[in-house]
């Protein structure tokens, strides 16, 4: 080999990485010799620089057993807490979270009413379902800003909203409540509210650009879920009806918007005897005829990150002309059913990173009621839900 | 030039492992969950060694670690039968470890721990050289995490240890181009590191 080896031959020359053919060569060459002189001053110079690269650290490295607890204990509920606050902390996700929620809710009514308005109607809710969703499977969202702003556009651009609740007006008892909500509004026996609130009705629909939704999801890497061609173009009427909510000790004031006073974090450490009681009777939503709830239920699991055999056969156990099916965060929260108000209600709690959470949700009559508030007595929530009249 | 301190690949045990494809019956990994646990329990030294050297605090380097393995229960990478789980954690860590170096909130952990080791540790208690090595050290890292990511990945890699053969698989290139990309390497990390001096003289 007679051509001289170049810089780079010669730098991986220094680290021993040099085929044999080149290295006799260098070994029997004063040219590349010295020349390997220059280059090997800029190595060690560098070597030097980036020496803790290197060196073993004195510190006491997290043994795998510990380090693995706090993978599951910490780490995936923190994200999962983190995703769930993201998701929700869009105004526009909001909108369609509700939507998506309420188009659960849809009933399959009688072919012969459907045919004569050609829409599906929602009968009132009766049960309620919890679904635990890994929501880190849609962490893709979070770190993708245009894709945010995209499905933002699409959502806002796609949306009109017919009927606004406005700011939410006081009332001074229950029956000042039931006349301002149009249903008849209870209240726990004993315990003196703090406030009572009703915030009007709203209404909104949205026209589904199946399009732009199915390049979305192909821009968030779910390419192989693809939206049935019958959604293209459909409209989607939502109407939620006036809620009441009703607050025991120090509560922050109701929220306009639709996901209600927040409670997290910081500002839920300030009101830690907040109760809420909200009631609302069932929303209405109608969608055309050919748009298949369940299928779109499916693809909505299957994106949030189960298999499509977990979604469909969870789907199939949904029985959705009477049932309210609410995404809590798997690895963040936990449910159980219980027996509340004469009827079986579903308890969620989430010991949240900052502070212990609680959620009763269960359905009477036509009525949707929920009890939350902060810390883990869930005791009093029950009592209170079993002593509304 | 190769490191005295290694005995053993920096990627941690060099066999790979097979991969079960099917998905688990809970969770979004893409692995069977009894794979991903044997999967952090071989890997989560080297990926912890790695970044706590990489960003020197203890606590930032274990949540580091663990937002690698987070990466993994995410998105299974597997994309055939066999993969080097080993030296995609180590990237994925490394990754993490300059994002980390980069952004602004650590940038200024940095400034504020600085501040008060200074406060804490005054040059009576403290010997100049130590300090002196800090210093360098800091400016290291911020040069690595303003570098082209690829040329930093390559530095850190050898510089931990990393054979050209382990740097080429986890870096998809080929073993004879290691020599030259890292020659690049190295002078842009000096011309770097030189600006850094004259900014600060």
């Amino acid at each position: 080999m007679n051509t001289h080896l170049n810089d780079g031959q010669l730098r991986a020359a220094l680290d021993n990485e040099l085929p044999a053919r080149e290295r006799q060569h260098l070994e029997n060459c004063a040219k590349c010799q010295q020349q390997q002189e220059a280059v090997r001053t800029q190595t060690q110079r560098i070597a030097n620089r980036l020496e803790f690269l290197s060196v073993e650290t004195q510190q006491n490295q997290p043994p795998v057993r510990a380090a693995i607890r706090s993978f599951y204990d910490r780490k995936l509920p923190q994200k999962e807490n983190n995703m769930f606050k993201k998701l929700f902390a869009s105004s526009g996700f909001r909108l369609v979270a509700v939507a998506t929620l309420l188009l659960a809710l849809v009933v399959s009514i009688p072919s012969t009413r459907a045919l004569a308005d050609q829409l599906l109607s929602l009968f009132r809710v009766q049960q309620v379902t919890v679904i635990p969703v890994d929501f880190t499977g849609m962490q893709q969202l979070s770190g993708n800003q245009t894709l945010s702003k995209q499905i933002s556009t699409l959502i806002s651009s796609s949306t009109s909203v017919t009927q606004k609740s406005g700011e939410p007006v006081d009332a001074k008892d229950a029956a000042d409540a039931s006349q301002k909500a149009g249903f008849a509004v209870r209240l726990p026996d004993g315990t003196a509210p703090t406030s009572i609130s009703v915030l009007n009705r709203t209404a909104f629909n949205f026209k589904i650009d199946r399009t732009k939704a199915q390049a979305l999801l192909n821009e968030a890497g779910r390419s192989d879920l693809l939206l049935p061609a019958a959604i293209d173009g459909a409209v989607v009427d939502v109407n939620v009806p006036a809620s009441v909510s009703t607050a025991f000790g120090t509560c922050p004031k109701p929220s306009p918007e639709d996901k209600g006073p927040d409670m997290r974090g910081s500002m839920g450490r300030n009101y830690p005897d907040c109760i809420l009681l909200t009631q609302i009777p069932s929303p209405v939503v109608k969608t055309p005829a050919g748009v298949d709830i369940a299928q779109l239920a499916q693809i909505g699991f299957e994106f949030s990150g189960m298999t499509s055999e977990q979604a469909a056969a969870f789907v199939k156990t949904v029985d959705w002309t009477s049932t309210l099916v609410v995404p809590i965060p798997r690895n963040a929260a936990t449910y159980e059913q219980i027996s509340v108000d004469g009827v079986t209600g579903t308890l969620i709690q989430r010991p949240a990173d900052d502070a212990p959470q609680y959620a009763l949700i269960w359905v009477k009559d036509g009525i949707i009621y929920a009890i939350s508030g902060l810390g883990a007595d869930t005791q009093t929530a029950i009592q209170m839900a079993n002593s509304l009249h | 030039m190769r490191n005295a301190h290694y005995t053993e690949s920096i990627f941690g045990p060099m066999k790979q492992n097979k991969t079960e494809l099917a998905r688990p019956e809970t969770g979004n990994t893409g692995l069977l969950p009894d794979l991903f646990d044997a999967l952090f329990a071989e890997h989560w030294p080297q990926v912890y060694r790695a970044v706590l050297r990489l960003v020197g605090d203890p606590a930032e380097a274990e949540d580091l670690a663990l937002e690698t393995f987070f990466r993994l229960y995410q998105h299974n990478p597997a994309n055939g039968a066999e993969f080097n789980f080993g030296g995609w954690l180590y990237r994925v860590a490394i990754n993490l470890g300059l994002h980390s170096i980069r952004s602004f909130k650590r940038r200024e952990h940095y400034e504020l721990t600085a501040g008060k080791d200074a406060l804490e540790d005054t040059p009576e208690n403290r010997p100049a050289e130590i300090m002196a090595r800090d210093e360098e050290r800091s400016a290291a890292r911020s040069i690595l995490a303003s570098m082209p990511t690829r040329q930093a990945e390559l530095l850190i890699m050898r510089y931990s240890g990393a054979s050209y053969k382990e740097i080429a698989v986890a870096l998809d290139v080929s073993p004879a181009s290691i020599g030259p990309y890292l020659l690049r390497a190295e002078r842009e990390f000096e011309k770097r590191y030189r600006a850094l001096l004259r900014e600060e003289l």
